[in-house]
């Protein structure tokens, strides 16, 4: 399920030009872990994580959105809690939500007790919050200097089905031409430097639809859906390597989904840079964490 | 690419004075050095109370070092915590009058309110609201830009002990991260610059720099019972300042002996470090931001004054606030010798050994090594049931991470979220703090780690000597009579008239003989040998009290009776946040069988305080709660927060009182008498306990405990994506408590109720062994039948639990004790002339 999700994504998102790093992926990124079991008590401490196994450039050029879908959530965790904020980002990303090896996407306290509780705790009809996720977590467009970001939606359909875009001819929604396709902007966002709601060691970069409704081209419908009265969402995002960011998602502060933006162009413009040198701007705070071995060029 | 997504339950110019150290620090008399500005009422302080340099210096920290934790109290705990603190609330500066009454916080003498007469700061422009104070000319000119240098930098250490494992070279960690900043015009709560503040930004937003106004605005909530919200949540918007505590946050407190004509202006000689701020609001403080109608609010604002639930943020899911102990007379602290202590000592090398988490060295330094090892220590018992027992430097140590040091980098990843259900995802529970890796990668620690001989020496010095009620007296004749002289005959004589011939002699045999089993610690009280015993007797080699008038061994909670839910704490059980900070010792005694909640790990127990100086530290007991309540009657009656809380409730239906009924509070009076009066009021409910009207802290209004999204499109509330569950304020017409939202064990409740489905064997065979064989089976089937209720419609959840309020209330509590002010009923039998010979008696300690 996971596969054609991605394989769908690349040939819908990005078409032909940006398959390649979404190609379809057979093995889990070759990257050093630390032993972990099943309970909240045999993860290990993040501090210690990254002291005795950091993540070098070249570790960090080898995850893929693909095989990130290979690894479970706890190795996930264990490279999110290793990967600074690097820059705000700025310009056009392309991205994808992505589910962990291991997990089905669904209620995931069922699958821990023994499954088959679908629906006990959570609503699971909630239409509107099956095409919200549709729409976000997808596509996204970084106004760096203005500290804010807008997502790309590509197919409204879906959206206006359940009624919950207002359209208005003297006030047309935002577009923006992305691989000389049309695409709508909608749900704003504030970036910012935060927490982390999973790693306080240093700062995430945080994507706060909370208070969407006082950005500019707010539009109450669908834009209110992703707010502080809605689904309260709030991602947070730290570099991978320079034009990749690994995000979490979360919905009033419990954690949903992972997703990965990505923008060929920094990606490949500032590679051989990073990969000398190890390092590279950062916006956030970046702690003050030792570690026991410095990544390559430091 | 359709895909359901499922909800996991889820502060002149800046300058440098010359001071002669002569005037200020004894030892140092031929000396001269700069000192900041800022600092200057500090070693007058400490010239005043003849502290050397060591005591000084530990002072000048105790007093201003946050350690880093301005990031905690502005980003960590409202992001990720999800707590709101509104600072401008606290300390806005129109409101410096009022600050006392409101929150219990202490004004700084040397700060003022911009545009009064000599304030240097002639508009609250200049300081965007706040006080102006002593470093702010330099301060103010940082906010919104990089490059401060904090005042810290300028601390001049003490010298090295001599024999320093980690000397004689001084490698102690940088003096600037110790980081002081300025006052915020309330003593202990320090300010910086914020290098991200945007001026036009906040303009906007607050149109005026002044004012705070658009930032914590309440915005209206969508929906009849939602909370309202407001921009302080919005972390995009950094305000001019960041703010941080020091530990003297809540322990500066009003010397008992030369308390201030006017508690809203105290001067310098009305302060003390170590005695305790019997009146700060601190819980309040934390919860500043949030409206009263939220979970947070309820969790964290039920403390009374002088008290504080220091496990609400690394949270046990257990209430008990807790005061903040007066630390007086510590050189006669009883130790305890032989006690099995893990923890690292300073070594040389770590030659030997290349496990790092056994010994480690600081990179960068010459010998500057930490070795882990368990051996048999002497130690203080510290905290209400001693669970800080490895040591008094490293109790002093984790004292910093209470008030938020050190957060980001070694604490906040070890605690438990509240919102996180799933046993196997981090953050279902509390994982142990690690100091090694706290030492390695915070440098907050470090400096506060090699300093803490200084701090520990202050906490020794004559800062923390007695505050006697005949010296208090004598003081207060001198302010109109220099040379006025009140002796020991004066005293006994005035407390005789006022409570009878022979009372205060009287009062010593029966104290000799009914009291200090417990409240001495002479050799001879535990010998049994008290006839013979002086507890006035003074040390001639350093002049204090012998008698510490209390042995600080630890007693069952049910012997003594008191409110038990404090002694239930467990974060010092292993596994637990503060294992490091807790003795194989402590955790090896047995629980309280008399209690009916686990008591496990050393749990149960209460330590034997001290009584000295009694007279001068009432309401009593570990909460307060013994005595009348405490009010401040802040004339901004939205900061009211003992109208918000009337504790007194009937004893049967456990419902407030009506108002016409409830006792009257006793209003903030820290003056000799006010606090006499307190006394004595709080000493004849001691010694009645059947006349103890019963206290219970009551949710005022139904909370609903909410995790996961809900969704407002502005005309129907979409079903909850997640889960909810209210507590009601009244089940089956009784009051309840607000310690029952504290206490509920939701995540085992949660996953109980899941393995009822998928596991319903084991679950029974756990449930028996947890609440026996009948009340076992009574949960199972109702678990049972509550998931099938579930199914399809969460919301049902709320009514489930109403039909089942035992659920909440007793099987899944961690604490069940309901009354704050029952227990510690010795002395009940007593005659009433015996009685207020006692009390004359306690009044000379």
């Amino acid at each position: 399920m996971k596969i054609a999700t991605f394989t769908l994504c690349a040939a819908l998102v990005f078409g032909s030009s940006g398959c390649g790093f979404f190609d379809r992926d057979e093995q889990p990124p070759d990257i050093n872990f630390a032993p972990y079991g099943q309970g909240y008590g045999e993860k290990p401490d993040f501090a210690q994580l990254e002291y005795q196994l950091p993540l070098l450039p070249e570790d960090r050029y080898k995850i893929t959105p693909q095989n990130l879908s290979l690894l479970d959530q706890e190795q996930v965790d264990q490279i999110y809690a290793r990967l600074s904020a690097g820059p705000i980002p700025d310009g056009a990303f392309d991205g994808d939500l992505f589910f962990p090896h291991g997990g089905s996407g669904n209620l995931r306290l069922s699958e821990i007790a023994g499954g088959g509780l679908r629906g006990l705790l959570v609503n699971v009809g909630g239409q509107k919050l099956d095409a919200v996720g549709e729409t976000l977590w997808k596509g996204k467009v970084f106004y760096r200097g203005e500290r804010l970001l807008r997502n790309r939606i590509e197919d409204l359909s879906t959206l206006k089905r359940l009624g919950v875009v207002e359209e208005d001819a003297n006030r047309p929604l935002q577009t923006i031409q992305v691989n000389g396709k049309e695409q709508w902007l909608l749900f704003p966002a504030k970036l910012y430097c935060g927490q982390s709601l999973l790693d306080g060691r240093r700062e995430s970069i945080i994507i706060d639809y909370a208070f969407t409704d006082e950005l500019p081209g707010y539009r109450r419908m669908p834009d209110m859906l992703a707010g502080r009265d809605g689904f309260a969402i709030r991602d947070e995002i730290r570099m991978v390597y320079p034009g990749f960011y690994l995000g979490r998602a979360y919905m009033d502060r419990s954690f949903v989904v992972n997703f990965v933006l990505y923008n060929q162009e920094i990606a490949e413009r500032i590679r051989d840079a990073f990969m000398e040198r190890g390092e590279i701007q950062e916006d956030c705070w970046t702690g003050t964490q030792q570690v026991a071995r410095a990544p390559a060029g430091q | 690419m359709k895909r359901a997504l499922l909800i996991v339950i889820p502060y002149v110019l800046f300058l440098f004075i010359i001071l002669p150290l002569s005037a200020t620090t004894p030892s140092a008399a031929a000396e001269t050095r700069s000192v900041h500005a800022q600092d200057e009422p500090y070693f007058a302080a400490c010239a005043r109370e003849g502290l050397n340099e060591s005591e000084c210096a530990g002072r000048l920290i105790w007093f201003k070092a946050t350690a880093g934790n301005d990031r905690f109290h502005t980003y960590v705990f409202q992001q990720r915590v999800g707590v709101l603190i509104d600072w401008y609330r606290v300390l806005r500066s129109d409101q410096r009058g009022d600050r006392f009454r409101a929150w219990g916080i202490i004004n700084d003498p040397a700060c003022c309110t911009p545009g009064t007469p000599d304030c240097p700061a002639k508009s609250v422009d200049e300081t965007y609201g706040m006080d102006w104070c002593p470093g702010d000319e330099e301060l103010l000119g940082y906010v919104g830009r990089t490059g401060y240098r904090d005042p810290a930098c300028d601390f001049r250490d003490a010298p090295l002990k001599e024999g320093d494992e980690h000397g004689p070279a001084d490698q102690r960690q940088s003096a600037c991260d110790l980081k002081f900043g300025t006052s915020t015009g309330a003593l202990g709560i320090r300010k910086f610059p914020n290098p991200r503040f945007d001026k036009t930004a906040w303009q906007r937003l607050n149109r005026s720099l002044a004012s705070w106004a658009g930032y914590n605005r309440p915005v209206a909530a969508a929906g009849a019972g939602e909370a309202a919200r407001s921009h302080l949540q919005d972390g995009a918007i950094e305000p001019p300042f960041l703010i941080g505590t020091a530990c003297g946050s809540c322990h500066i407190a009003f010397d008992p002996l030369n308390p201030p004509a006017d508690p809203a202006n105290p001067k310098w000689e009305n302060i003390k470090g170590l005695v305790g701020n019997q009146y700060t609001r601190i819980s309040e403080i934390m919860v500043s931001g949030m409206p009263s109608n939220t979970l947070e609010w309820q969790m964290f604002a039920h403390a009374r004054p002088g008290a504080s639930d220091t496990s609400a943020i690394p949270t046990d899911q257990i209430n008990n606030p807790g005061t903040i102990n007066a630390l007086i007379n510590i050189a006669k602290r009883p130790t305890f010798a032989g006690e099995q202590v893990m923890k690292w000592r300073k070594a040389a090398s770590c030659a030997g050994s290349s496990d790092e988490a056994l010994c480690w060295c600081e990179p960068g330094h010459d010998g500057k090594c930490w070795k882990k090892s368990l051996e048999q220590d002497t130690a203080h018992h510290i905290l209400k049931g001693g669970e800080d027992s490895i040591g008094a430097l490293e109790a002093i140590q984790r004292v910093y991470f209470n008030i938020g040091s050190c957060s980001e980098q070694c604490w906040m990843n070890h605690l438990s979220d509240l919102r996180q259900l799933d046993p196997q995802q981090r953050g279902f529970g509390q994982m142990p703090f690690n100091i090694g890796q706290c030492r390695r990668d915070c440098p907050n620690f470090r400096a506060i780690e090699d300093r803490l001989p200084n701090i520990l020496d202050f906490f020794m010095s004559a800062e923390a000597h007695t505050t006697d009620l005949r010296v208090a007296r004598e003081n207060q004749r001198r302010t109109t009579m220099p040379e006025a002289r009140y002796s020991e005959q004066d005293l006994v004589a005035d407390l005789e008239r006022e409570f009878g011939e022979n009372a205060v002699a009287r009062g010593r045999e029966i104290f000799a003989n009914t009291c200090a089993r417990c409240h001495s610690s002479q050799p001879e009280a535990a010998a049994g040998q008290f006839a013979s015993l002086d507890f006035h007797r003074i040390d001639p080699g350093n002049g204090l009290r012998e008698d510490w008038l209390g042995n600080d061994r630890n007693i069952s909670a049910s012997e003594v009776g008191t409110y038990r839910c404090r002694a239930l704490h467990s974060n010092h059980m292993s596994g637990h946040i503060w294992q490091e900070y807790g003795s194989e010792t402590l955790r090896a005694q047995p629980p309280d069988a008399n209690v009916r909640e686990p008591g496990d790990g050393g749990r149960g127990h209460y330590r034997n305080i001290s009584l000295l100086n009694l007279w001068a530290h009432a309401p009593f007991l570990h909460n307060n709660a013994l005595g009348p309540e405490l009010c401040g009657k802040p004339r901004h009656t939205g900061n009211d927060f003992y109208a918000m809380r009337p504790r007194y409730v009937d004893g049967s239906s456990r419902k407030l009182l009506p108002p016409d009924q409830q006792p009257a509070c006793f209003e903030y009076d820290p003056s000799i008498e006010g606090r006499y009066r307190l006394y004595k009021l709080s000493m004849h409910e001691l010694l009645n306990p059947a006349q103890r009207a019963p206290k219970v802290t009551l949710l005022n209004e139904d909370i609903t405990l909410r995790i996961g999204p809900r969704l407002w499109d502005g005309t129907a509330k979409e079903k909850l994506l997640g889960f909810q569950l209210t507590i009601p304020s009244e089940i089956d017409g009784r009051g309840v408590t607000a310690g029952t939202l504290g206490n509920f064990q939701h995540k085992q409740f949660i996953v109980d109720l899941v393995r009822a489905k998928t596991g319903a064997q084991e679950l029974e065979a756990s449930l028996i062994q947890r609440f026996g064989e009948d009340t076992g089976g009574k949960v199972l089937g109702d678990l049972k039948a509550i998931a099938d209720e579930l199914i399809g419609q969460p919301n049902a959840l709320v009514e489930a639990l109403k039909a089942r309020p035992y659920l909440i209330k007793q099987v899944y509590s961690s604490c069940t004790a309901e009354i704050e002010n029952e227990g510690h009923r010795f002395g009940e039998d007593l005659s009433e002339a015996d009685k207020k010979a006692l009390i004359a008696f306690l009044a000379t300690l």
